[in-house]
């Protein structure tokens, strides 16, 4: 038995350990790669120059922004749009579910260019001539992971039968969503504004196909002349979405934690 | 609040093209407690939904005491409910879950954690106040909603098979708790259950439904000992279905003439229902009318399992004493101890 369980652990940890190698040997490389600088005489040193190269370049800053402002509005969006939607669906429509599901999948089936294509036909000028027709579609693009997220939070929850309760026990609709649906769902809603946000920041191929400049088209163009410094811009990223990540961990755990200090 | 008398009146209510509420009437007294029984789908827990509010009825008044609720939304009703699923807030832990209707009443903070603790304690787990939904067992979890349920003193106390997903033990154990503290604080309660046996145990009347309607609605002993249709006889306790000649308004059964209680359509075959309590079997000298197939020992009854020529299963209920002589596999005799049945045609 023990020497079975061991053996178990010991798979385990092989399998951590390479799926540790294959993530994170990438990673550390282009973090190695991204504070290179060569000498005059052609030696390789490490510095924070490509770092220094970056903060000086006067776009750097001015798409960051526009990335992140882009990424927060398609949160919003998810947050207006699709959670109340999903809810919904789990409260009044459930026979509903199955065909929104295969409908979310759409995105990625559906190849990127027929997909700008289709802005171009479906949206109105005045909305095609901003930068706000970007955020729409991220939300479109985020909505098979979104969708399935809030829908996997919601299974485990009897959101129908509490919010009866709830309405039993004198507390109306808005009410009943502040103090029961929306609490419940905090963690699902968490990882979907999570995967908006992430997926929005770092969208690229509809970006450059509707002929907007983002940062990460940014990036891609920098790489043209100066391949350290875009590795750099897209290790900066990376630990920017990590960051990212780990807030959102902690603010989900948060109810976990409360759990353990009533034992 | 005091608790007060619950009345519908002609409520219907249909989904598509199924009944599920067909015309009912139904007046529970102040402080009374009625079970609705029947099998699902008889319209029982559309009933009690339509009674808290969370369904609408397609015609028909709803009244709590002197007014009239019929289009009074749930959350202004002031009843307590009590569901099969607990259904308890998973965010909340116990003592919170027990508060949150008193929180909506904007009861002040001290006093409104105060009432919950003193229901918890009501219903046994002041301990483990701190506790979280999934951190309670599921007999736990079902006494927490039960003191949410009673923290806004509600004026009427509904249960939608609140029991069914309980282990037996804990059944038996909660449902003679339910009954104490609804005896004791004086609730009127609409208890919808399937489960016959929880429905006579701890109301005050049982309304036996199906189809969407009130078959009969009494008290357990008439319920049992007189039923009004034959729906009602197969469907509450154990019944047998004896072939039998009618002729005119009365059956021969085993050799004895018993009058017919309900209208039945001329003579013929058909089926006499008997309890089995009302069946005693004899030891016969030579061929029987009947033979044992089993006999299995109940404490103080013994359950006697025979079978007539024609292959037809008589049960019968006959205490201990008396059946020691009786062996499976011997003729035996039977006879009816009743002077009228309940017959169905065949």
């Amino acid at each position: 038995m023990a020497a079975m369980k061991k053996r178990i652990d010991l798979a385990l940890f092989t399998a951590l350990g390479l799926a540790g190698i294959f993530i994170l040997l990438p990673f550390g490389s282009s973090a190695e790669f991204s504070f290179r600088e060569y000498s005059t005489d052609g030696k390789l040193l490490h510095s924070f120059a490509p770092y220094r190269w970056i903060i000086e370049q006067p776009e750097f800053l001015s798409h960051l922004l526009l990335s992140f402002k882009l990424a927060f509005i398609a949160v919003l969006f998810t947050a207006i749009l699709v959670v109340p939607s999903v809810a919904w669906l789990h409260l009044k429509a459930q026979s509903f579910r199955p065909i929104v599901e295969i409908v979310t999948l759409l995105p990625l089936v559906i190849p990127v260019v027929a997909l700008s294509i289709g802005v171009q036909a479906a949206f109105p000028d005045w909305l095609q001539s901003t930068e706000y027709e970007l955020p729409l579609m991220y939300v479109v693009l985020s909505l098979p992971f979104t969708f399935r997220i809030l829908d996997n939070g919601l299974q485990a929850i009897p959101l129908k039968t509490i919010s009866e309760a709830s309405r039993g026990l004198g507390a109306n609709w808005p009410k009943t969503i502040f103090y029961v649906i929306a609490p419940v769902m905090r963690t699902a809603v968490a990882g979907a504004f999570f995967l908006t946000f992430a997926l929005s920041l770092g969208e690229f191929t509809l970006t450059s196909l509707l002929h907007w400049d983002t940062f990460p088209t940014w990036v891609t163009s920098v790489s043209q002349q100066n391949i350290i410094g875009a590795i750099a811009l897209s290790v900066f990223s990376l630990a920017v979405a990590f960051l990212i990540l780990l807030l959102v961990g902690l603010f989900s755990s948060r109810s976990k934690k409360r759990t353990e200090v009533a034992e | 609040m005091k608790s007060g008398t619950l009345e519908l009146n002609g409520v219907s209510r249909r989904f598509g093209q199924t009944v599920a509420l067909d015309n009912l009437n139904l007046r529970i007294g102040a402080g009374e407690m009625v079970a609705l029984l029947g099998p699902s789908g008889c319209g029982k827990t559309t009933a009690l939904r339509i009674v808290a509010g969370l369904e609408r009825s397609d015609s028909g008044s709803v009244k709590l005491q002197d007014r009239d609720v019929t289009n009074v939304p749930a959350h202004l009703r002031n009843m307590g409910m009590v569901f099969q699923s607990y259904s308890l807030f998973p965010n909340l832990s116990a003592v919170e879950n027990v508060e949150f209707g008193l929180k909506m009443r904007k009861v002040e903070r001290t006093s409104r954690r105060k009432s919950a603790l003193e229901l918890l304690e009501l219903v046994g787990l002041n301990t483990q106040s701190k506790r979280f939904p999934h951190q309670l067992s599921g007999g736990q979890q079902q006494r927490v909603a039960l003191a949410r349920a009673l923290a806004i003193q509600p004026e009427v106390l509904l249960l939608d098979e609140p029991l069914s997903a309980l282990d037996a033990q804990v059944r038996t154990n909660l449902r003679e708790e339910i009954r104490r503290l609804q005896l004791s604080l004086g609730t009127t309660t609409l208890f919808v259950t399937h489960d016959q046996e929880e429905a006579m145990a701890i109301s005050d009347r049982v309304g036996v439904m199906s189809n969407g309607r009130l078959e009969q609605i009494d008290i357990p002993d008439v319920l049992y000992n007189n039923p009004a249709s034959t729906f009602v006889a197969n469907f509450v306790g154990t019944m047998n279905h004896i072939p039998a000649i009618a002729s005119g308004d009365t059956v021969n059964i085993f050799g004895k003439q018993v009058r017919i209680k309900n209208s039945h359509s001329g003579s013929g075959e058909v089926s006499a229902l008997v309890r089995p309590e009302s069946i005693t079997v004899m030891r016969s000298q030579g061929a029987g009318q009947a033979k044992i197939v089993t006999r299995s020992f109940l404490g103080a009854s013994s359950q006697i399992v025979c079978q007539l020529p024609d292959g037809a299963i008589i049960q019968s209920l006959m205490p201990s004493y008396s059946t020691g002589e009786l062996h499976p596999g011997e003729e035996v005799n039977l006879s009816i101890s009743l002077d009228e049945v309940l017959v169905t045609h065949v």
